[in-house]
This record gives structure tokens, C-alpha cells and sequence, in this order.
């Protein structure tokens, strides 16, 4: 719990005027799960995408190990740093399995000349992938809808195949965009022991979330986003204390806004 | 060894809609039309002789000469009419579905016939009451309609599934008579009607392709065929071989004339161009709108290697030789067309490739570098020799005749075998499932690790390498190549044929590049009308079947109708999870 594995600098992120995140910072150890939270447009998501080379940030830098992230996605994601999506993007018309097994072709040694030829190599590196993705998607749970279209699973499961996909990749950090968006008290609860046994594994994990029970019995680090800025960070006790993420979150208490518009009222 | 499973009760849905109050009357309705069909079988058709006399034993369409001689269309309607009376009095699962395409078999049958008639005979008189009475298209359609009335009225249940397993050497055998029987069946659907061109010779080709159509469509409702498919997937090796000896045999069916040869060649050279392109639509999803370009480059390069007079590379180099150079040279343009996929995506990728046909098109009829001959294109191109053998002549084997171009046909199936050994191993690879993830969704696949550009480029460069391969053959099989065979409106249908046989499937691509080089030839006497005909069955199609002629696995799922068993039982796993988890 003490190397750094990826670290964020002074992330800045522009879209034109509009400034999504603003001098971001913050550092992930091994091991540890850190919850992301703050109000809708915080600049979580964004996060998420300047952290994954999806984005290239204005200002400052994402290294993973020291060593700075490139800008390609798919990079980052051979590097080892995996994610999942707000709004599901499973590729609906393949099967749970095949869905995996896209998951694990990073780490698959075929080339195409092999996939043209089927020999012994490329039924090795099948085989081998095949197994992989059989035990992902027995650890998530989904073992029983392996043939099963993605479309066609029910939403809380094709959530956990998110999950299982991005963890085919084999990374080292994983950043998890709304796991429990939409989901029963029963299920968050079997997402949040998924992520717990997911840091048993050794993967860091990144959290998005709202439900701010789920984020405060789970994480090791709260950070908080208002308006692209890193409000507060510490642990869950700490943040839940935080008056500041009370009032970016509730709004200031009602005395404080009536004294302000008594104030407004007085000036002129 | 045999164990009989009985197939999965289906539940009859509630017909709804304005048909709802029919449902007690749809055994009637179905007996009804049953009985029409049969009537309308043995009435007269026409008031008048045909002018152009009886036909051969083969016509579909025995007019007044035979009055009560049951051959051709006659025929298989009185079937289909006998079909749906049985079916509609007999305790078969899944019978409404049966009788509904048994219906539209029907309709579509004395439509056809009906039409032509009238067309070829001036009026309406000719099938109704003019001269006598001859109101047998009238009735049998008015059958046809009553079964799919009836049909829909009773409810048209899920397809069963039949889990039948008999000794694995019953199957084999059993797989033997389904060969031969679709050979037979290609080789009946391939000459009937004749060459074409003449009087009722288009007619008889739709009315007996109605049949065939109907007929398939009635056993895939029974969900026979779906368990033929599994036989074929526990014996897959077998199948396969069973299907190359079939393919290799249809030179000895009433297909094996020089002419007919021709025609199979030519519609092979499309199929492996349609199965190249498959791979850059049907899997990585990417819209190609130049693709038969990479057939013209294939074809020139072959051209120019091949010593004709007209090729300015004055060099012949041996065929085998000659396909590897075409294949090489189509994926280094392929390669290129492929690079802006880099930058752009869906329709402006299409507006790309649109482009680079065009501009393909433009520089052959310009001769370029002297490649292309212009608008003389390149005549005279030798026919394929091995071993001391013109390809083009026929060839005794024993006793055995074998009509010339047989030695082009057996070449055509042995490179259509090997483009679908590349199809399909790369579908199913690490290489395969990339394409397919970049379809459904660039940006996660991305996310995913995929590096998507390369592979992007890799679909474009294989694709175009098999057209490349085809194109050398179509170059040595035609003797000529001009640039007017390569033109926007075959890379469209091209693209039709892969969309409309289903797209990421073999049997899809084959079938559609088949149905579609196939029509022209047989509906010659609407060359007129053939873009407009195309351009309404293409509607049709995509409106009643949009998941094409022979789905992929998953497609099919993606776009059928609810009633699809395989979604039904997705759905019943759902919903049971649902209640499970909130009880």
C-alpha cells in the first residue's frame, strides 16, 4: 500500500471555453480502491477519459508506473489500465464469451497469419483464452449466460460482463464508471463484494458513483469533483464530515441562503 | 441409440389486431384455402393457345394443351394446396407458420403465372373470361390468401426445435440424401425455365423459384431445417466434404452444358468477390461502395500477364503464379483505399471508396499507362492451360463427357473453397472477433485494446486480395476485360448481394451473389425494367426479412421477430431472473 502505481498531475482539460477539469491531482497506491464522486458535470467522467488516452489533457500528465500514458487508448489499455462505461458499451450482438475473449486480445499472441492458418499456435492462444475467459466470467457470476447474446442479458449482468471484460485486458488499475448505476440494493451490494475480491486480485480500482453509501463502505480514498476542481480528498469518514461536500452536494444550509438574499436585498 | 426429445412446448400466442375475431374460424379458413388452391390447380388458366406452343417437359407452365395434366406450377400447387389441408387438419407443431408460407408460396405462384399471362397473352381476358373461362390464377390466389389469413387468424407459433439424435452413421447417410437433393435442387432452380429471353421462359424460372422458396421456408417453419443445421454442425468435416463432392457434381445434373457451366463460373467469380467483401461490410462493419475495383485491378493485372496481344507487359507467366501477383497487387490498393479509415468513419468512409471506384473506373477507360486498353479493353486473353489442357474445352473422362468450361467450373469451386477457408478461420479468430467488436463499437474496442487502425486496414487488404484472386479468373474464363464490367452499379450489387444473403454469413454471400447474377440472366426480357425489379425486391426483402437469406447466428437474433425461440427463451431466462430477484 505504498508505491504509487498511477499518478495524475495538474490534469487540465479544455473543450473550447468550457474548462471540465481544472489542476486535477491525486495519486492511486496498489491495491487500494479510491471512490470518484461529486454532482452531475463535475468532470468525473472526463477524468476517466483523459486517464484512459481517450482525451489528451490541455495541461498536465497521467503516468502509470512513472511512466507517462500514451494517447492512444488502446495503448493505455495494453499497459494495463482497463475501464468500463457509464452507459453500458458491451458489443451488444456478440456472445458473453466472445465478449471476453475480445477483452483478452491485448494479451493474445495470434498473428494474422496464424489466425488464417489455425495451427497448433493459434489453438494454444485460443485455448488459453478460452479458459481465461471461462474463469472471468465464473468469477463475475455469468457463467451460466456464456452463450448468451450481451443484448440479451439483464441489465445488472451485463454491468458485471463490463467488468469482466475490461478485466480480461489483465490490468493493473481499474476504472469503474458507474458499476451500480440503476441497480437494486441487492445488487450493489453483489458489486460492491465483486470489487472487493477485484482488489484481492491485486487491481487498484478507480470508482465513479453516486449512491454515496455504496462509495463510503467500500473505498479506501474518497475524492471529491465540483466543477472540474479536486474539492476534498481523504478518507470516508473524513469526506463525509466535509461541510464543503455537504453544500456541493445538498446546497448551503437554508439560514446561510436566506442571510445571503436579506444581504442582496440590503445592498441597494 | 436413438433418443427422441419432445420439442419444447410452444405456446400458441393470442392472435391480436383485426384478425383476432377470425380466430375461431382459421381451421375453416385454412381448409378453405387449402381446397382453392387444389380447385384452382385443375381449372383452366388461360382462355386462349399460347402462341408459343406446348413447352418441354421441364415448363412450369403447361397451359390449355394439357387441361388436367398435373406438371410444373400446376404441381406444386396442388402439393401445397394438399400440404395445407393436412397440415391445417393434423396435430403438427408450429402448423399455423407452415401454412403461412405455404400461402405466400401459393400467392406468389399464381401471381407470377397470372401475370405473365396477362402480359404475354393482352389483358385480363386471358385469365379470366374472354374467349372461355380460365379463372385458375383468380381462385388459387384467392387460395393463397385464405392460408395466410387463415394462419395468421390461428396464430402463428414460435419455431420448434427438435432435439432429435439417431446413430451417428444414420445421420451421415441421412446427410447424404440432403446433399444430393439440394444438388439436385440447384441444378433444377439453375436450367429451369431454359436460358432465357423468351416468352414464358422468366416466368418459369420465378414460379419454380416461389415454389422452391416456399417450399424451404415451410420446412424451416417445422424447424426441420434448423436440426438438419445441427446434424451438419456435429459432422462438420463431413458436411463440408460432402457439400465440395456435390459442388464438383453438378456437372453431371441436367446443369452440365457448356452454357449453364458459363453461368455457374460467372456467378462464382461474383460469390468469392462477395465473400472478400464480406469480410470488410459483414464483420468489421466498414461501407465499401468501389469494392468490384479491386476485381478490375485483379482482372488487369491477370490481363497483362497473360500474353494477350493487347497487354503492353509482354511477359506470360503461369496462371497459379498469375493469381498470386492479381491477389497482391488488389491488397496493396486495397491497403491504400483502406487507409483513411484511419480518419473517418461511416458515410464519409463510404464517400471514399465511392470516390476511389470512380476514379478506378475513369482511369481504365482512359487506358491508363496503357494497362487498361481503354475502350477497346483487352480481347483476347488465352484460356487457363495445365498440363497440355485448354480450360475452355471439354473433357472425356472413360466413357464420362464433360462439357466444356467444366474445367473452369471445378477451378471456380476449388477457389471459392479456399476464399471460404479464409473467411471462416478468420471469423473465428483473435483477428475475426476484432472486426466484429469494431462494428458493434469502435470506441469501446478501442477501449478494449484493439488497435483499431491496422486492423481496420488488415479487413480492406485481405477483402480486396480475394477480389484480386477472383479477378484474375474472371479475366482468363471471359477471354476480355474492359473497364465497363467494374462500374458503380456492380460494386451496389455486389454490396446488395452480401446484405440481402445476410451479412458476415458464407452461404449469405453465396446465395445472394447467386440470386442476383443469376435473375438478369433468367428476366432478360425486362432488361428494361431490371434496375426498377431489383431496386422493389431489394425493399421487400429488407422490409420482410431484414436480417437477409441466410442470417448470421447473431444477427438473426438481433433482428427477428420476437418469436425467434432462441430470443423467447432469452427473454423467459430474464424475465425469471427479474422475478427471481425481486421476490
Amino acid at each position: 500500500m505504498t508505491d504509487a502505481i498511477l499518478n495524475a498531475t495538474g490534469v487540465t482539460m479544455r473543450f473550447g471555453g468550457l474548462t471540465a477539469l481544472n489542476d486535477v491531482s491525486f495519486s492511486l497506491t496498489e491495491g487500494e480502491v479510491i471512490g470518484l464522486i461529486g454532482p452531475n458535470g463535475a468532470g468525473k467522467t472526463t477524468l476517466f477519459n483523459c486517464l484512459t488516452g481517450l482525451y489528451s489533457p490541455t495541461a498536465g500528465e497521467v503516468a502509470l508506473r512513472g511512466k507517462q500514458l500514451p494517447e492512444d487508448p488502446a495503448k493505455v489499455t495494453e499497459l494495463g489500465v482497463a475501464r468500463t462505461f457509464q452507459n453500458i458499451r458491451l458489443f451488444p450482438s456478440m456472445t458473453a464469451e466472445e465478449n471476453v475473449l475480445v477483452g483478452r486480445h491485448c494479451r493474445m499472441k495470434q498473428s494474422p497469419f496464424s489466425s488464417l492458418l489455425h495451427g497448433p499456435g493459434f489453438r494454444r492462444s485460443e485455448a488459453e483464452a478460452l479458459t481465461r475467459s471461462a474463469e472471468l466470467l465464473e468469477f463475475v457470476g455469468l457463467t451460466r449466460f456464456s452463450d448468451e447474446l450481451a443484448r440479451n442479458l439483464p441489465y445488472g449482468d451485463q454491468r458485471r460482463l463490463e467488468i469482466a471484460r475490461a478485466l480480461a485486458t489483465d490490468p493493473s488499475v481499474l476504472l469503474l464508471d458507474e458499476p451500480t448505476a440503476g441497480m437494486n440494493a441487492q445488487e450493489t451490494e453483489a458489486t460492491r463484494r465483486l470489487i472487493l475480491s477485484i482488489r484481492e486480485l491485486g487491481v487498484s480500482v478507480v470508482v465513479i458513483e453516486h449512491d454515496t453509501k455504496f462509495i463510503f463502505t467500500l473505498c479506501d480514498r474518497v475524492l471529491v469533483l465540483v466543477q472540474g476542481e479536486l474539492l476534498v480528498e481523504g478518507t470516508p469518514d473524513e469526506v463525509r464530515g466535509d461541510p464543503r461536500v455537504v453544500e456541493a452536494y445538498l446546497g448551503a444550509p437554508p439560514e446561510e441562503v436566506e442571510a445571503q438574499i436579506h444581504a442582496g436585498e440590503q445592498t441597494p | 441409440m436413438t433418443t427422441i426429445e419432445k420439442p419444447r412446448p410452444a405456446a400458441v400466442p393470442e392472435p391480436t389486431g383485426r384478425l383476432a375475431g377470425l380466430a375461431p374460424h382459421a381451421r375453416t379458413l385454412r381448409v378453405l384455402g387449402g381446397v382453392l388452391t387444389v380447385v384452382g390447380t385443375y381449372l383452366p388458366w388461360a382462355t386462349f393457345v399460347l402462341n408459343d406452343g406446348p413447352y418441354p417437359e421441364q415448363s412450369t407452365l403447361e397451359f390449355f394443351t394439357v387441361p388436367y395434366g398435373v406438371t410444373g406450377f400446376r404441381l406444386h400447387l396442388l402439393l401445397f394446396g394438399i400440404a395445407a389441408i393436412v397440415l391445417a387438419l393434423a396435430a403438427v407443431p408450429a402448423k399455423g407458420r407452415m401454412i403461412r408460407a405455404l400461402g405466400v408460396g401459393v400467392i406468389a405462384i399464381s401471381v407470377v403465372n397470372g401475370l405473365y399471362i396477362v402480359g404475354e397473352g393482352g389483358g385480363l381476358g386471358a385469365i379470366t373470361v374472354a374467349d372461355g373461362v380460365a379463372f385458375g390464377a383468380i381462385v388459387a390466389l384467392i387460395g393463397g390468401v385464405l392460408l395466410v389469413v387463415g394462419a395468421n387468424a390461428g396464430g402463428i407459433e414460435p419455431q420448434p426445435v427438435w432435439n432429435w439424435r439417431l446413430n451417428p452413421w444414420v445421420e451421415r447417410a441421412l446427410l447424404v440424401v440432403v446433399v444430393v437433393v439440394l444438388l439436385l435442387l440447384v441444378a433444377a432452380v439453375l436450367t429451369s425455365g431454359g436460358q432465357g429471353g423468351s416468352g414464358y421462359a422468366g416466368g418459369v424460372f420465378l414460379s419454380f423459384l416461389a415454389a422452391v422458396g416456399a417450399a424451404i421456408a415451410a420446412l424451416s417453419a417445422s424447424g426441420l431445417l434448423a436440426w438438419v443445421t445441427a446434424l451438419t454442425e456435429r459432422h462438420r468435416l463431413y458436411s463440408v466434404a460432402l457439400l465440395l463432392a456435390a459442388a464438383l457434381l453438378l456437372p453431371l445434373t441436367s446443369a452440365g452444358t457448356e452454357y449453364w457451366m458459363t453461368v455457374a463460373a460467372t456467378i462464382g467469380v461474383y460469390a468469392a468477390t462477395a465473400i472478400g467483401l464480406n469480410i470488410v461490410v459483414g464483420l468489421a462493419g466498414l461501407l465499401d461502395l468501389g469494392y468490384v475495383a479491386f476485381l478490375g485491378i485483379g482482372a488487369f493485372v491477370a490481363a497483362n500477364l497473360s500474353g494477350a496481344a493487347a497487354s503492353t507487359i509482354g511477359i506470360t507467366l503461369p496462371f497459379p503464379l498469375v493469381m498470386v501477383i492479381a491477389a497482391i497487387i488488389a491488397g496493396i490498393f486495397g491497403a491504400i483505399v483502406g487507409s483513411p479509415t484511419l480518419r473517418v468513419r461511416g458515410d464519409y468512409l463510404a464517400i471514399v471508396t465511392l470516390a476511389f471506384g470512380e476514379i478506378f473506373v475513369r482511369s481504365a477507360q482512359n487506358n491508363i499507362g496503357g494497362l487498361t486498353g481503354g475502350s477497346n479493353a483487352i480481347p483476347n486473353i488465352p484460356p487457363v492451360s495445365l498440363f497440355g489442357t485448354d480450360f475452355n474445352e471439354g473433357v472425356e473422362i472413360g466413357a464420362l463427357e464433360l462439357p466444356p468450361g467444366f474445367l473452369y467450373y471445378v477451378l471456380i469451386v476449388l477457389i471459392i473453397s479456399a476464399v471460404m477457408v479464409v473467411f471462416a478461420n478468420l471469423k473465428f479468430s483473435r483477428l475475426g472477433r476484432a472486426w466484429i467488436a469494431i462494428r458493434e463499437d469502435e470506441d469501446a474496442a478501442r477501449a478494449m485494446g484493439i488497435r483499431t487502425g491496422p486492423i481496420k486496414i488488415l479487413a480492406f487488404l485481405i477483402g480486396a486480395m480475394l477480389a484480386g484472386l477472383a479477378g484474375a479468373f474472371y479475366a482468363h474464363k471471359l477471354g476480355t476485360v474492359s473497364y465497363e464490367s467494374f462500374r458503380f452499379l456492380e460494386s451496389v450489387t455486389l454490396l446488395a448481394a452480401v446484405i440481402l444473403g445476410g451479412m458476415g454469413t458464407i452461404p449469405g454471400a453465396v446465395l445472394g451473389a447467386s440470386v442476383l447474377f443469376v435473375l438478369p440472366e433468367k428476366l432478360r426480357e425486362f432488361s428494361e425494367y431490371r434496375l426498377l425489379l431489383f431496386g422493389i425486391a431489394l425493399v421487400l426483402i429488407m422490409r420482410f426479412r431484414p436480417q437477409g437469406i441466410v442470417p448470421d447466428a447473431h444477427r438473426r437474433a438481433e433482428l427477428a421477430p420476437e418469436t425467434d425461440p432462441a430470443i423467447v427463451a432469452a427473454e423467459e431466462k430474464v424475465a425469471a431472473e427479474a422475478k427471481g430477484e425481486k421476490s
